[in-house]
């Protein structure tokens, strides 16, 4: 019987259009001025259409081969992908400075691009195995293991937005069965994270304790519901001092300054406000060692970030005629910034179809994970939306000044071997896994 | 809820995080414009591109003014890493140590900026640098444009350029901090023609104002626009001829075509080579020429009034024709000069009583202090002061007093006092006696050099001038101001010219005031001043034109210190005229005795002129 493809042609058309519209926003990023069209493959958008064709091969392999082979070989692949990080945190610790890729010949592999997809597999499999459901105590220590053990090994690798990625399978988990309750302690903890860098912390615990106090006052019957809310309160409070303490003591001046640059905030002003207010903690501006990590840089970052967007205007400068892209005033632009390319040349009404279209493909994927019969299709489905989404949402919240500067790419657009190839094959995998759902029907009827 | 529905909570997450980034794109780029033009000022350079400016030639089209390019080694410090020093030094002929330390000097002013290392570099040099260069990605020639004039002198008539002031940079938005404008001569007078149009490039920079190309596409860039050649008037042969005779005296010469009002040469001594204020040394040689007591820089044919001697009885006798109470037959007598009361006007031996013809060419101080006093205590007014004010009147129809209106600038209109003037030096009801110095051309009266030859050149056209003028045409186009061919009319009718023209063409012939001075077969129409001069020896004057019947030049000579009319101005204004009318320039003067002592004159006890005579005396 003839096996008919039965893959999701649209998310196939938004893959197609994503990733040709970035070599197209590379071009513009890296080439110079002026200079003719033509494809140089010592430059990154050179080398960018060759890694579109090697993903087109992966890409092929991925559709060619037997979906059970995914879910046979998912704990091999997470083996493997911890293996290389592993190896690389030994070479480093040897090296004197952690490194995060391997280099084979003049390109660089980055393993942990790869780790993503390895732990999507693994959870997937673990998920997808009989009897095995988001539920006790073992169960969700395995999930969560799966999940941190890769995280932690990027995270010592000093790859902290990488490592970030890896809290998008709290998304998955959340499907699978995880309390709603826990993503909005999420929520909640950030919020208190903000307001703790914005207000002098006894500002914001005196807030809570006046919310407690009102809470008491208008349910003095309700004993449990005190308790509770005593409890949150004193936690919220223990939360507070420890981020205080974490922010001034623990984080290193270049990640206070991210955060600080992010929200809008002078870092000598914030000094002088912190150590206004009642603290535990002696508030002492550290000075960075290394000036290339200054806070004029961070800032300047966003603040280019965000000219050469706004430049666009309605239309935009048009294909390769953005003058901040053409000046090179954005550092990064080819990579984590690729979307400054797109709002200064594309304008609003080309960045916002952008940010629509690409939105379209991770609900596509949503959708199409929701829909599948068997649990390894689904958590897959879902790791693979969440880890495009996580990417999507930071990198253009960085570059429109929304969120703090971290540096990951943006998924089929930003220059890079390793990211567009992980991603196709992350989208592909899924995909093939979806097309045989089909095919897995009608072989039963 | 249902775990399956947890889709659409995802669905919601991804529909609010779009519509939050979309209301960020809003902001960013529709609602805040702020962002779009700190991208317009931070991504980009604006260059002026400067045009050529335009050049001047003489009447014949002889290149007077033009432009030459000057060559600058340029060096990026930064760049200049790994590469031949030895060689280039070599190339240059620059000792090692002194390239270290101007390659230092630049790394300290901008290692990213491109600075001078060699500047002007010598044509030989510049040759050779350019088929070596290319080995040398740090450095590169600058071409600079600098002025360059074709001669060593005319410099008040060429004017020289400067940096324009902070008021200029004000008034006009057409210039930058920095740039270049003419501040005198015909480089003031005709910058708006002169200068062209700038272009403009903007190109793109990166954060290092690294050139990347060109801004939005070329969009804003604009090609510059050539300045306007100038074809001036001047006769290019004449003035340095001019500028010879006049070597080492002090003085000057105006010449005009009577009947166009262009002005042939304006010859100032002491002058200097304009050249001079060009380039490196501009700033110090303005200094010193600043400081020189000559005063080289001053313009003396345009500013300074002298008293016009008895040049001015040609004046005072077409004012008394016109007012009436003159004719050609009036005699008056003269022994030895005036004599009234206590006043007398000294005059030299010559027969008496003369009529008006002779009174011009032998030159009479008592006659003109008749005619004077008659045009003064004329009857037909109320009093002196009404008279003097309608003479006065006569004398600004002369543009004597005013402005002529030339079109260079710094022009002095000359001394005519007004009656308030006499009234406070001798009481309110003044007399004719008072100011009876005056009918000679001496006292409360000055004229300029330009001022006296545009008298010539009214009586060589019998009662009008055009407004001096030293351009004869702007542009391809050959654009001629109108006011160029506007007539001005004295207040003295053709008529009354005659008599005088008739006195004036016997000052040259024997028995004239000038009569050894005469060229044969020119028939000169000239008038001697010996202008008292408190400060020494007597101005010796002259205005003449030449010929009589259709006059083609129309000069005036002073020259300072110089004794008598016929002494040094009458020579060189008939030699002026001689060499301008003769058909081949290259044909030596009918008196090479007069040349040659004209020529070898030094009446400054030094040499006071830039200009190298033995150089320029060839004929071209």
């Amino acid at each position: 019987m003839e096996e008919k493809l039965h893959i999701d042609w649209l998310s196939v058309i938004l893959y197609i259009l994503i990733v040709l519209f970035g070599a197209v926003n590379i071009y513009s990023a890296n080439s110079g001025v002026d200079e003719a069209l033509r494809l140089d493959f010592s430059k990154e958008y050179g080398k960018q259409v060759l890694f579109i064709g090697i993903s087109a091969i992966v890409v092929f392999l991925i559709l060619l081969t037997d979906y059970k082979f995914f879910n046979f070989s998912a704990n091999g692949f997470y083996i493997l992908v911890i293996g290389m990080l592993l190896v690389l945190l030994a070479t480093g610790s040897f090296n004197k400075g952690a490194q995060a890729w391997f280099k084979i010949g003049s390109f660089k592999l980055q393993p942990s691009e790869f780790a993503k997809y390895a732990t999507a597999l693994a959870l997937a499999k673990f998920l997808g195995a009989f009897d095995v459901k988001f539920e006790g105590r073992r169960n969700i220590l395995i999930c969560f293991g799966i999940i941190l053990f890769p995280m932690l090994l990027t995270l010592l690798q000093n790859d902290t937005g990488s490592a970030l990625v890896f809290a998008s399978f709290i998304l998955v988990l959340y499907r699978e069965g995880l309390s709603g309750w826990w993503l909005l302690l999420g929520v909640y903890l950030v919020l208190i994270f903000v307001l703790t860098i914005l207000l002098p912390s006894i500002h914001i615990i005196g807030f809570l304790f006046l919310l407690l106090g009102l809470l008491i006052y208008f349910n003095r019957k309700r004993k449990q519901l005190i308790v509770m809310a005593s409890a949150i309160f004193l936690i919220s409070a223990f939360y507070i001092l420890s981020l205080d303490f974490v922010f001034s003591r623990v984080l290193k001046p270049h990640q206070q300054q991210r955060i600080l640059v992010t929200l809008n905030q002078d870092v000598d002003e914030y000094y002088i406000k912190k150590s206004s207010g009642f603290s535990i903690f002696k508030f002492e501006k550290k000075e960075s060692k290394d000036k290339s990590e200054s806070k004029r840089d961070y800032s300047y970052n966003v603040r280019q970030s965000k000219i050469s967007i706004g430049a666009g205007r309605w239309l935009g400068n048009g294909f390769n005629n953005g003058t901040q892209t053409k000046a090179k005033l954005v550092p990064e632009q080819h990579t984590d910034f690729i979307f400054c390319t797109v709002g200064e040349e594309y304008g609003f009404l080309g960045s916002a179809l952008f940010v629509m279209l690409y939105l379209l493909l991770i609900g596509r994927i949503y959708y199409l994970a929701e829909r599948q019969k068997n649990v390894f299709s689904r958590v897959f489905g879902y790791s693979t939306a969440s880890i495009i989404f996580f990417h999507f949402f930071v990198n253009i919240g960085m570059a429109l000044g929304l969120l703090p500067v971290i540096g990951i790419p943006l998924p089929f657009m930003s220059y890079g071997g390793s990211s567009l190839i992980s991603f196709s094959m992350l989208l592909f995998t899924f995909l093939k896994l979806d097309a045989n759902r089909v095919n897995e029907i009608s072989r039963i009827y | 809820m249902e775990k399956s529905n947890r889709l659409y909570v995802f669905i919601g997450v991804l529909i609010f995080i779009g519509i939050v980034f979309t209301i960020r794109l809003f902001f960013l780029q529709i609602v805040d414009t702020s962002n779009y033009y700190k991208a317009q000022a931070y991504g980009s350079n604006d260059i002026t591109i400067y045009p050529a400016r335009g050049t001047i030639v003489d009447r014949y089209g002889k290149l007077m003014v033009y432009n030459d390019a000057a060559y600058d080694l340029m060096v990026v410090p930064q760049k200049a890493k790994n590469f031949d020093k030895a060689f280039l030094c070599r190339e240059l002929l620059l000792d090692t140590i002194e390239f270290n330390k101007r390659l230092k000097k630049a790394a300290k002013y901008n290692p990213r900026e491109a600075s001078v290392i060699y500047k002007n570099l010598p044509l030989h040099l510049y040759a050779r640098l350019q088929e070596i260069i290319y080995q040398y990605p740090a450095f590169y020639i600058e071409t600079k444009i600098d002025r360059r004039y074709n001669i060593k002198g005319a410099a008040h008539l060429l004017g020289y350029m400067g940096e324009v002031t902070e008021k200029q940079l004000e008034q006009d938005k057409y210039y930058k901090p920095g740039d270049i404008k003419g501040i005198t001569g015909l480089e003031r007078a005709y910058e708006t023609y002169l200068r062209g149009k700038k272009g403009r490039k903007v190109v793109l920079v990166d954060k290092f104002s690294k050139q990347q190309g060109s801004f939005a596409g070329g969009k804003f860039d604009s090609l510059p626009i050539a300045g306007q050649n100038i074809i001036s008037a001047i006769d290019l042969d004449l003035q340095v001829y001019g500028e010879q005779l006049l070597a080492n005296k002090i003085g000057s010469i105006v010449a005009i075509e009577p009947a166009t009002g262009e002005v042939l040469s304006i010859v100032n001594s002491p002058n200097y080579d304009p050249n001079l204020l060009v380039g490196q040394q501009r700033n110090k040689n303005f200094g010193r020429l600043l400081l020189d007591p000559m005063k080289p820089l001053f313009n003396r044919a345009l500013k300074a009034p002298y008293p016009p001697g008895s040049t001015f009885k040609t004046v005072q006798a077409l004012i008394g024709l016109q007012e009436g109470v003159l004719t050609p037959e009036t005699r008056y007598p003269c022994h030895g000069g005036y004599h009234m009361g206590s006043i007398t006007v000294g005059c030299h031996p010559h027969a008496s009583p003369l009529d008006l013809k002779n009174s011009i060419t032998k030159s009479c101080n008592a006659y003109y202090c008749f005619v004077y006093r008659s045009i003064l205590d004329n009857p037909n007014y109320k009093s002196v002061q009404d008279a003097y004010v309608k003479w006065a009147e006569y004398l600004h129809s002369f543009a004597i007093g005013i402005n002529t209106g030339i079109d260079l600038p710094e022009e002095s209109g000359g001394i005519v006092k007004k009656p308030g003037y006499f009234e406070r030096e001798f009481g309110k009801n003044w007399r004719s006696s008072n100011v009876i110095s005056m009918s000679i051309g001496q006292g409360q009266i000055g004229l300029t050099p330009l001022q006296m030859a545009n008298v010539a050149a009214i009586i060589a056209n019998k009662g009008f001038f055009y407004t001096p003028h030293v351009v004869r045409s702007i542009g391809d186009q050959h654009f001629v101001p109108p006011e160029f061919r506007k007539k001005r009319y004295t207040m003295i009718s053709a008529s009354n010219f005659d008599t005088i023209i008739a006195g004036m063409a016997k000052v040259c012939l024997p028995g004239g005031t000038a009569g050894r001075t005469g060229i044969p077969g020119i028939e000169i129409c000239g008038k001697t001043g010996t202008a008292q001069n408190p400060h020494g020896e007597d101005h010796s004057i002259f205005i003449a034109f030449a010929p009589r019947e259709n006059p083609k030049i129309a000069i005036c000579v002073i020259v300072e210190n110089g004794g008598f009319g016929a002494d040094y101005a009458a020579p060189i204004a008939n030699l002026m005229i001689e060499r301008y009318l003769a058909k081949d320039r290259t044909v030596p003067s009918q008196k090479p005795e007069l040349l040659s002592r004209m020529l070898k004159a030094n009446l400054t006890g030094k040499p006071v002129s830039t200009v190298d005579s033995a150089k320029l005396n060839k004929p071209k």
